[in-house]
Order: C-alpha cells, then sequence, then structure tokens
C-alpha cells in the first residue's frame, strides 16, 4: 500500500518535469494552458505526498482550475496560435 | 552518492521547474508563454518550499484525538514552509491575472502577441 | 521616547489603515469630493500616528517569553521552527514613514484636485503603495520582508498602469515580468535561509549563524545573499536593471512618481540593511554591493546627462541617487551607514520638489521637451524659483539639505580609504546640477517663441504652492541643522555595525 503510493509519488516527480517541459513547447496556447494543469494535479499529488494535504487541496483548485482559467481568458481575448515569424 | 530519497526528488524537480521557468521566461518571445512559464516558476518555488518542511516517515502536522504529544514536534512535518507556499499561491494568482491584464490592453493596442514587438521601446 | 516591550498599537494601525482607506475609497465611486476628503484625513491621521508613536516591536505570533523580571527572552521553543513573525518601530523607521506619510498627505491633495475622472482606485493604490514601504521599513523578518516587496511590486505596476497611455502599459508589463522573477528569487532565498538557519526571523536567523558552524555551507549562502540581492536590485531600480525603474517613474504621473521614488528609496534602505546585517561579514559581499551602487551612480548620471526631455532628466536622477544611497550603506561602517540613511531622507525631499515642478510645467500646459519649448520664467516666476532652489538642493550647494549628506558619504569614503568612491560621489553631484540646469535652461529661462505667449502669467494652485514651500523649508532646515535628522539616524546605524541582530 505504501510502496504503491510512493511509486506513485516518484512518476508525479517526473510528470511534473516533463509537463512543464511540453508545456512550454506547444505551438498552440491554449493546449500549453491545458497541460500546464494537467502539471498542477501532478504537483498537487506531490504535495499531498509531501506531507502537506491542505496545500494538495489548494494547489488542486487554484493551478488546474483558476490559474489556466486566467491564462484561457487571456488567450480568448487575444490569439490562440503562436505567430510564426 | 546523495540516496534518492523522494526529498531529494523532490528537490530535483523543483530546481528544474525554476531553472524551465526562468528560462522559459526570458528567452520566449509569445508573452502568453511567459505568462506560463511564470505559473511553472512559481510552481517551482513552492514544491522547493514544501519540499523543505518534509520529514522521513513523518506524520501530517495536524494534532489528532489520542495522539501521543511527545512524539508529536519530531514526527510531524515542519509547517512554515508549506505556511508560506499558500502565500506564494495566493501572489501567484494575482501576478498572473495583473499580467493577463496588461497582456490583453496591450493586445488590443499593438495587435500582436511577440514580446519583441509589443515591448520595444518607443523614446528616441 | 521610551521602547516599550508589550504590542505596539501604532504598527496595526499604520497597516490597517491605509487598507481601510484603499477599500473605502474604491467603493466611493464618482464621488469626487468625498474621496478627496476621506483620504486627506486618513493621511493626516498617518501622519499623526507615525509622528506621536512610542518605539517598540509588535509581535504576530509567536511571542517571545517575558521572563520573571520583566525583560523578555526570544527562547520560545514551541517546534523546531519558530513563528517569531515581528514588526519593529524605531527612530530610523519614524523619520522615514513620517516624511512619507506627510508627502502622501499633500500627494493624494494634489491628485484628488487634478485628476478629472473617477479616480477612486487610483488613490486607493497609492495608499497601498504607502503600506507596502512602511512594512518593508518596519518589518524584522524574511517571510514579511518577501509579501511586502511582491505587493510593492504589483503596486507599482498598477500605479504607472493606471497613469495611461501605451508607454506606461508596456513599462507596467515589463516591471511585472520582472518582479514575477525576482519575487520567486526572493522566496528561494527565504527557503534557503529558513534551510539553512531554521529562523525566518532575521534576529533569529543572524543569532544562528553565529552560532552554528557553517563552514560546508557557504555556497547555499551566497545563492541566497545573490537572491536577495537580487530583489533589492529591482525593488531599488539599480544598475543592470535601471532601465526598467527608470520607464515606470516617467511613465507615471509627477505626482505618482513621489510615492513610487519614496517606496523604492525605503525599500533601498531596508533591504540594503537586512543584507549589512545578515551577509555583512561574508567575504566579498559588501564589495559586491560596492561595486553594483557605483555602477547604478555612473550609468545613471550618464542617461540623464544625454536625455532630452524633463521628465527623463528626473527619472535618471532618481535612479544615479539611488546609488548616492546604496553607496553609504554598502561601505558598512557607522559614517557611511548614517550617510546613506541621511541621503535616503534628503533625497526623498529634494526630489518631489523637483517632481512638482515638473507637473506644473505639464499643468501649465507646456511640454517638457528641451527643443521645443522656453520662456516659462516670465509667465511662471515663482515656479522658476522654486526649481532652481530644487537643483540646488539636489545638487548638493550649501545651505540645503543634500550638502550634508554627501558631504558625510564623502567623508565615509575617504575614511575607508577609497577616494575614487569620494571622487565618484563628487561627479555624481557636480553632473546632476549640469544635467538640471540644461533643462530649467531651456524650459524656463530661455525666451520662448513670441508667437505662442500669451501676456496673463501662470497661478500656482494653492495646495501646491504650500506643498512647495513646506519641501523648500526643510531642505534648508535640514541644511542648516542637520541634526535634526541625524538624532534619528544614529542610533539605527550603530546598532546595524555593533549588534546587527537587533532590530
Amino acid at each position: 500500500m505504501i510502496d504503491a503510493f510512493m511509486t506513485v509519488a516518484y512518476l508525479m516527480v517526473i510528470g511534473v518535469t516533463i509537463g512543464a517541459v511540453a508545456a512550454l513547447l506547444q505551438k498552440d496556447l491554449l493546449r500549453a494552458a491545458y497541460i500546464s494543469g494537467a502539471e498542477s494535479i501532478a504537483l498537487a499529488f506531490l504535495f499531498h505526498a509531501l506531507l502537506a494535504p491542505d496545500l494538495g487541496l489548494t494547489q488542486a483548485i487554484v493551478g488546474t482550475v483558476l490559474m489556466p482559467g486566467i491564462i484561457i481568458l487571456a488567450i480568448l481575448k487575444t490569439r490562440r496560435h503562436e505567430e510564426s515569424d | 552518492m546523495i540516496e534518492l530519497t523522494l526529498q531529494t526528488l523532490s528537490f530535483l524537480a523543483a530546481a528544474l521547474l525554476v531553472i524551465i521557468g526562468m528560462a522559459g521566461m526570458l528567452y520566449l518571445d509569445n508573452l502568453i508563454k511567459k505568462l506560463i512559464a511564470f505559473t511553472l516558476l512559481s510552481d517551482g518555488v513552492n514544491l522547493a518550499l514544501v519540499s523543505l518542511g518534509y520529514v522521513q516517515g513523518g506524520i501530517v502536522p495536524i494534532l489528532e484525538p489520542g495522539a501521543s504529544l511527545s512524539d508529536f514536534p519530531n514526527e510531524a512535518a515542519l509547517i512554515f514552509g508549506p505556511g508560506i507556499v499558500l502565500t506564494n499561491i495566493v501572489i501567484g494568482v494575482s501576478t498572473t491575472a495583473i499580467l493577463a491584464a496588461l497582456i490583453v490592453i496591450l493586445y488590443k493596442r499593438y495587435g500582436t502577441l511577440k514580446a519583441s514587438k509589443v515591448l520595444k521601446g518607443e523614446h528616441e | 521616547m521610551n521602547e516599550t516591550i508589550t504590542n505596539l498599537w501604532s504598527i496595526p494601525l499604520l497597516i490597517v489603515i491605509p487598507i481601510l482607506t484603499a477599500i473605502v475609497v474604491n467603493l466611493l465611486y464618482n464621488r469626487g469630493r468625498a474621496i478627496r476628503a476621506v483620504s486627506i484625513a486618513s493621511a493626516a491621521v498617518l501622519l499623526v500616528i507615525s509622528l506621536v508613536s512610542p518605539y517598540g516591536f509588535q509581535w504576530f505570533t509567536g511571542q517571545p517569553g517575558v521572563t520573571y523580571d520583566g525583560t523578555y527572552t526570544f527562547n520560545a521553543n514551541v517546534f523546531s521552527w519558530k513563528l517569531s513573525l515581528e514588526y519593529y518601530y524605531g527612530p530610523l523607521q519614524q523619520i522615514m514613514i513620517s516624511v512619507m506619510s506627510f508627502l502622501l498627505l499633500f500627494v493624494v491633495a494634489i491628485s484628488t484636485k487634478s485628476l478629472k475622472k473617477n479616480f477612486g482606485p487610483y488613490i486607493a493604490l497609492m495608499f497601498l503603495t504607502y503600506l507596502s514601504a512602511a512594512a518593508i521599513m518596519m518589518v524584522n523578518d524574511f517571510y514579511h520582508l518577501w509579501i511586502a516587496v511582491e505587493i510593492g511590486s504589483l503596486l507599482v505596476a498598477g500605479l504607472v498602469a493606471a497613469s495611461g497611455g501605451g508607454a506606461a502599459q508596456k513599462a507596467a508589463l515589463k516591471y511585472t515580468f520582472f518582479s514575477a522573477l525576482s519575487g520567486s528569487g526572493l522566496a528561494i532565498a527565504l527557503a534557503l535561509i529558513l534551510g539553512i538557519t531554521g529562523y525566518a526571523n532575521i534576529t533569529d536567523a543572524i543569532n544562528s549563524l553565529k552560532i552554528n558552524d557553517l563552514s560546508g555551507m557557504y555556497n547555499v549562502l551566497y545563492v541566497s545573499f545573490a537572491f536577495l540581492m537580487l530583489s533589492w536590485i529591482y525593488a531599488g531600480g539599480l544598475a543592470p536593471i535601471h532601465p526598467l525603474k527608470s520607464d515606470v517613474y516617467r511613465s507615471a504621473y509627477p505626482h505618482a512618481t513621489v510615492m513610487l521614488q519614496t517606496q523604492s528609496k525605503l525599500t533601498l534602505v531596508a533591504i540594503g540593511l537586512v543584507l549589512l546585517r545578515m551577509f555583512g561579514t561574508l567575504p566579498f559581499a559588501r564589495e559586491a554591493m560596492l561595486s553594483i551602487s557605483i555602477l547604478t551612480m555612473v550609468i545613471g548620471i550618464v542617461m540623464a546627462l544625454i536625455q532630452t526631455d524633463f521628465r527623463w532628466i528626473l527619472a535618471y536622477l532618481i535612479v544615479s541617487h539611488s546609488g548616492l544611497v546604496t553607496v553609504g550603506i554598502s561601505l558598512g561602517t557607522f559614517r557611511g551607514i548614517v550617510g546613506g540613511l541621511f541621503q535616503a531622507v534628503n533625497d526623498v525631499i529634494y526630489m518631489s520638489l523637483l517632481l512638482v515642478c515638473c507637473e506644473m510645467v505639464l499643468y501649465f500646459g507646456r511640454g517638457t521637451s528641451i527643443k521645443f519649448s522656453g520662456g516659462l520664467a516670465k509667465r511662471a516666476p515663482l515656479l522658476t524659483v522654486f526649481v532652481i532652489l530644487g537643483t540646488l538642493a539636489a545638487s548638493g550647494v550649501p545651505p540645503f539639505n543634500g550638502f550634508q549628506s554627501e558631504l558625510i558619504l564623502i567623508q565615509a569614503a575617504l575614511e575607508q580609504g577609497l577616494p575614487e568612491v569620494a571622487a565618484v560621489i563628487l561627479m555624481v553631484s557636480v553632473s546632476t546640477f549640469i544635467a538640471l540646469f540644461r533643462a530649467i535652461y531651456s524650459i524656463f529661462l530661455r525666451p520662448g517663441d513670441e508667437l505662442q505667449q500669451g501676456s496673463e502669467r501662470f497661478k500656482l494652485p494653492g495646495t501646491t504652492l504650500i506643498f512647495l514651500v513646506a519641501l523648500v523649508a526643510i531642505t534648508l532646515v535640514l541644511g542648516i541643522y542637520p541634526q535634526l535628522a541625524l538624532n534619528f539616524l544614529t542610533e539605527s546605524a550603530l546598532k546595524v555595525v555593533f549588534v546587527p541582530w537587533v532590530p
């Protein structure tokens, strides 16, 4: 039980890093915002594993709803794709 | 050889997030990408602060009824770092909101998201 | 006044009153008179509180235990990390915050008169800027320092963006992006200091550094020093980041710039003293601070000399004179610190004088560009007198206050065996005179084109006239009796040099 939990925690460490890189490599800004939200879920789980469950809850709400929400609003008011030139 | 515990691994992940975020903020040209890089940077700082308080094999620092008071200070995870993280999350949200508002205003004025065009100096 | 041990009533009031005023002023939509009354009353209350407050501590949590004989101890071991979040109000804080309250009072009075549209949120931002600077000045723990710096930089961006115009919004965006970077850096520094010492309280952290063996941890100390210095450079607009800050200074309305420059000078003093107390004994720390200050002075004055607009000249002069403040602090000796702190007080006052004069030039409908203006001296002779007095004060001419602090700084530099630094300080004060007088000659003294000129004289508004007279009076009084200000500063400088762990 404990080992499974820790294994998931180790996976989340990798997931956070990969998510960060993947979010910045997207050309589609909307997809980048979604991926940064997904990275936040991994981070929230990691907070839980690092003995701070209250922060995990906060991060899950703020990082996956509020922050990408603000970014998506900004994208809707501006443009979706990165300019090429 | 440093043992790869959860704490050291998450420190590593935090360092990577900070480096990725800072590099993204400095070198990416798109303003929204810079904004996303900032959220990654603040996530990295949060992760570093939370993993500071981690105690190997410790317990969540909430005093449950019936728990022994004498063991609690030694076993519980430290709470100051996470306390700071809560503030950092709030600051991150407000900074993101201000940045997004300024980006939208400047997009309406200049019609582009490229930082090299929007932030070009105009004096002289 | 006596130091009190118990929690001080004035510190919470200094924090809470600006917040309440900001909320109330925000709610008063479209009622200019009411906003003016509320904001002026609240600024006056802040001035009175800062003047009459006794000295002492305010503990938010983790208060030190009071022992039987009435003294207090910092050894309240609750958990392994103590939570002593602490504010201190002493003589240094008193003079800095009083000067800032005085400026806030008149800035609010002027701006509520001159702005036409809904200015509630704008005044609210002004009060919150005051709050952040006061908090930075009073804190004695890294946690509140970090929060206050973050809030302060967001508010600067807000004030600048509210001043309108594409250039102002650009400046705000750039400033906020960098604030995000340096704020995160400050959080990392906080994390590292917590990790090394175990304390967020600056006093406890310094004691812990003294007691414990840190031989293997010097690299971590240097990293946290570097991040703290990054936020110092950023918040005060020192050398590598001076384009951002000077952009901010000249894009905002000049009366807003009065508050912005006050905030950044106070931040420079506060974080500079923290750096000195915490890392002053670290090898090469003071040298790094000193070189950054000298770079700031030189770059700022050179940039000011080549500008062709009064607002740009003032913006770069403010940056360059920030270097004068930090050079004193980073010398690290008693005389140097006193000179730096005194320079901060003087700088805030005479730069405000010049900025208000600049505001009046704009108010009279004249441009601030050097090339296309002139002949204001005939139309507004009183303003010309004020701006020349401000120039003399800024360039360190004897009867004014700038002379006294620059004299102390030069003496401190010579005492340390650094005549080069003294030469740079002299060069800054001479070049300040040249840069300012170039602008004043072409805007005021040069005969203007006769076609555009009417015959009637421009009249200074009453509030502005009172403000200008008061500022000139302060510069003269501090120039003739510098002891009035130095009495407040010597104790703090002595503490920083000899007992750095005491706030």
